[in-house]
């Protein structure tokens, strides 16, 4: 038989039996819906993770005091991470008496491959504009350097520059909501009862508060001069690895440490989102086998379906014998059945799990990767399809090889 | 010339039913040629059943020959065998065994499709076979929307498909009322007078048989007699 008419045969097989082929085929739909729903949140949170993580810049490392789990999301260079926690002599002990100072900017200086340095200092403060208060971050930094520092965009107006000393740029939500109504170029507002004037709004979604670090020092309550919360320095883009090495060797150096009683945390975006990248693949992968273990069940369904069918059709498959149909030709016509279910299946499946990840950012707005929406590929949808034609055909095989070696006698005699 | 279409000889056909083996046919020896209408009569047990069977290639002798066309079925491979069969051969059932689920053009078409036939000229005979037959209003009606003595003669008309030597007939009225039964005994002698077809009717019904020209009787897996009831009168 043809190839053609017995994709026609096939496909009358799965018309005619309608309610079992189609309980058959929810099977599938399920576990297609499940993988394809999970690869496209995963992708989704992936590219938000990207946008997020990426627009800090692959050359910006980040040095900050202390050496404690809570610190720094993701310290580098685990094996010293781990080391540290477990040595016990307190990664909080360390943590309240180290501070980051100016001769540590000299020492970071001197490293070649550094090419600007922004010391950092930050904290909460109370703000208010047109009579509502509120807390929010405010970060001190060198206004020289900053600039070209920092990915965030300006929006409106402009960012802080060398001479500036009562102003401040603020972050996107900061200024289009916080305080009920938006706050635009050159209004003032008040920080801890001093008065400053907003010349940039950042194009981020962030409450933050930037100022030039002398004024800082003035606002913030406990910091000292020439002590920094942070360092954040940028570097040549292909040098990362070394120069984190060698920011940490040269400081460890400089303030007399050694890996047991290391005090600072070097730390980079890029490293950062790898890790979170890492976290996102496993958690994804493990996801994915939950969802391809319903599909194997779908599977299981589709072979009981075709060995019902098989056994239902058994008078027919004699008749077919006794007027020439060949093993090969009852075999293909199964066969073709199965991988049909499975394509519908399939179709069916990658429609509702698109339908399921596209419901998915409302379901889970609170979760900030969540935000980031869902990204169908293309590729995840042929391979959901040929997974579940696969699974379809490799269902029917050994029903359709049973079919296809019927004696027509006995078939023929089957009732 | 060998008219010779179907020959068994010393055939054999053995059936295991656990330790004890039940033999069908006993050494039967036949000879059928080309053109003839032969009725195989017998009571049920008799063998007819398992003649029928190995008539129609369905299945292979325990010992002895049979052969079509003098080709021995034995020796024919599964996928040689079902296109022999499907070529050589026309079924017509009791049951009728028409598709359920096919229209009856559908029905007559599907032997042409497993041979591959082109499918324009399948549909043209799959159209012109259901005219002769007389079912030319009737040919998108599935089975169950046909009686019994359509249904039996859409049967006749996939029998002869693909335009087959033999047509072999298993109680061909044996599921019809006594008018329809004689309709579509009809057809078939019809058929063979017009067609030039071997005609096999397998039966128990002494009154179909009478309308061969040789009736073959069995019993308990042996030919008891073979009786020539005309000469050719064709």
């Amino acid at each position: 038989m043809k190839p053609g008419k017995c994709f026609k045969h096939a496909f009358a097989m799965v018309l005619h039996s309608k309610l079992r082929s189609w309980l058959t085929i929810i099977g599938i739909v399920i576990g297609v819906a499940a993988v394809v729903a999970i690869v496209s949140i995963g992708e989704g949170m992936q590219r938000s993770l990207n946008e997020r993580l990426g627009g800090l810049g692959a050359d910006i490392i980040t040095i900050s005091p202390g050496f404690s789990k809570g610190s720094n999301m993701v310290a580098l260079r685990g094996g010293v991470h781990m080391h540290g926690t477990e040595g016990g002599s307190g990664p909080q002990a360390t943590e309240n008496e180290a501070v980051l100072t100016r001769s540590d900017v000299q020492v970071l200086r001197g490293i070649p491959d550094i090419l600007q340095i922004d010391p950092n200092i930050r904290g909460n403060v109370e703000v208010s504009y047109l009579g509502k208060t509120g807390t929010v971050s405010i970060t001190g930094v060198d206004q020289r350097v900053w600039p070209r520092i920092t990915t965030s965009k300006v929006k409106e107006g402009r960012t802080l520059d060398p001479t500036d000393q009562n102003v401040i740029v603020i972050g996107g939500r900061l200024a289009s909501s916080y305080f009920g109504q938006p706050i635009g170029i050159n209004k003032i507002i008040t920080i801890e009862g001093s008065a400053y004037r907003v010349v940039g709004i950042l194009e981020d979604q962030s409450n933050q508060i930037y100022i030039p670090i002398m004024m800082a020092y003035q606002i913030l309550e406990g910091k000292k001069t020439d002590q920094y919360d942070s360092i954040s320095v940028k570097i040549r883009e292909d040098r990362l690895d070394e120069t984190i090495a060698e920011i940490e060797s040269r400081l460890m150096t400089s303030r007399h440490l050694t890996e047991k009683n290391k005090d600072f945390s070097v730390t980079s975006s890029k490293q950062l989102q790898q890790t979170m990248s890492e976290t996102l693949n496993s958690m994804s992968a493990f996801l994915i086998a939950i969802a391809a273990v319903s599909l194997i069940v779908g599977a299981v369904g589709i072979a009981n379906t075709m060995f019902t069918s098989v056994l239902e059709k058994t008078k027919q498959i004699g008749i077919m014998k006794a007027i020439g149909a060949r093993n090969r030709d009852i075999m293909l016509i199964f066969l073709t059945n199965s991988a049909l279910i499975g394509l519908v299946g399939g179709v069916l499946g990658v429609i509702a799990g698109i339908m399921l990840s596209s419901a998915m950012p409302a379901l889970m707005g609170s979760l900030p990767l969540g935000r980031g929406g869902t990204a169908i590929s293309m590729s995840s949808v042929i391979m959901a399809l040929s997974v579940s034609i696969t699974v379809g055909i490799a269902a029917g095989l050994i029903p359709a090889y049973q079919a296809s070696r019927l004696k027509p006698v006995d078939a023929l005699r089957y009732e | 010339m060998d008219r010779s279409v179907l020959k068994f000889e010393d055939v054999w056909k053995i059936y295991g039913m656990g330790e004890i083996e039940v033999p069908a046919l006993k050494g039967v020896s036949v000879q059928i040629n080309q053109g003839d209408f032969i009725a195989i009569i017998g009571a049920s047990g008799s063998g007819k059943s398992t003649m029928m069977n190995l008539i129609g290639c369905l299945d292979t002798p325990s010992k002895g020959s049979v052969y079509l066309k003098s080709k021995n079925i034995s020796k024919l491979g599964e996928s040689d065998l079902a296109a022999f069969r499907g070529k050589t051969i026309g079924f017509i059932f009791q049951q009728y065994n028409l598709i359920p689920s096919m229209t009856a053009l559908e029905n007559v078409l599907l032997p042409m499709e497993f041979l591959e036939y082109n499918s324009e000229e399948s549909l043209s005979r799959a159209n012109q076979l259901l005219r002769t037959v007389g079912l030319a209003d009737k040919i998108n009606n599935r089975p169950g929307q046909l009686s019994g003595g359509q249904q039996q003669r859409v049967a006749i008309a996939r029998s002869l498909a693909c335009d087959p030597e033999i047509i072999l007939a298993d109680e061909p009225t044996g599921s019809l009322d006594s008018v329809t039964g004689k309709e579509v005994l009809q057809i078939l002698i019809k058929l063979w007078k017009e067609q030039g077809k071997t005609l096999i009717i397998v039966t128990h019904d002494i009154n179909i048989a009478k309308n061969a020209e040789t009736i073959i009787e069995l019993k308990d897996g042996q030919i008891t007699s073979i009786s020539k009831l005309r000469g050719k009168s064709k």
